[in-house]
């Protein structure tokens, strides 16, 4: 039976983050949305502008570190303490969703004005391929350790 | 999605598939894998010079870095 070391690891970490992860998430969704007020109050009947937010799953957490690891995609099973979720960029996350997808140019452009220094990461179809949503992520007051991610995608 | 062009296909016709989960095209009859990596910054040249090495048998990973006998060892149990 293979040793499962980092990963056990990760599962015990992950189980001590949920109360900073939540204060992430209803800091950044609370923000989003007061941010969003007027646009949203000027929206005709047809349009939308959805906010939605998520806490990734545990699981989901260990695979995508895993999948942004380098060559192979595997962990060191030796070298277990190189490896935190604390790196992940998404654990607590805010997505915008707006119709129609003209929308998301101003929404993205009141969001980077209340999050200047957040690091830009545009989700894209392939890697350098034409980008999908606009995304970023940072730290915000709710936690040191967890960072927060938006995503602004056209419905 | 790779954007590789002959080096997907040289891979591809000499039996290498794409493995989405390690990002590594392998041979499971040859016991040879390639990282996305490794390809990425070879020449098709050094590629096949790879691709055509006698093996012992022993799986064989072509990574840009050497991976530790601790990643090998997973990965030879994840591929079979």
């Amino acid at each position: 039976m293979a040793q499962r070391v980092v990963e056990d690891g990760l599962r015990a970490e992950y189980f001590e983050l949920p109360p900073d992860i939540r204060r992430v998430v209803e800091e950044l969704e609370a923000e989003v949305r007061h941010c969003l007020l007027p646009m949203t109050r000027g929206l005709a009947r047809y349009e939308q502008l959805v906010v939605k937010s998520r806490v990734k799953e545990c699981e989901s957490a260990i695979y995508a570190l895993r999948r942004d690891l380098h060559e192979g995609r595997t962990f060191d099973q030796d070298r277990s303490e190189a490896y935190t979720l604390k790196n992940l960029t998404d654990l607590a996350g805010v997505r915008v969703l707006l119709f129609p997808r003209n929308h998301v140019a101003r929404a993205n452009q009141e969001l980077r004005r209340r999050f200047p220094l957040w690091t830009p990461d545009p989700i894209r179809e392939y890697h350098e391929g034409p980008m999908l949503a606009e995304a970023y992520y940072g730290y915000c007051d709710a936690s040191e350790i967890i960072r927060g991610e938006i995503q602004i995608v056209p419905m | 999605m790779r954007r590789f062009g002959t080096k997907d296909q040289i891979l591809e016709e000499a039996g290498y598939s794409y493995n989405f989960e390690r990002a590594l095209y392998i041979n499971r009859r040859l016991k040879k894998a390639f990282s996305i990596e490794f390809v990425e910054d070879n020449t098709d040249e050094e590629i096949t010079a790879r691709m055509n090495r006698k093996s012992d048998g022993r799986w064989e990973f072509y990574f840009n870095s050497e991976p530790s006998e601790s990643v090998k060892g997973a990965l030879e149990r994840i591929l079979g």
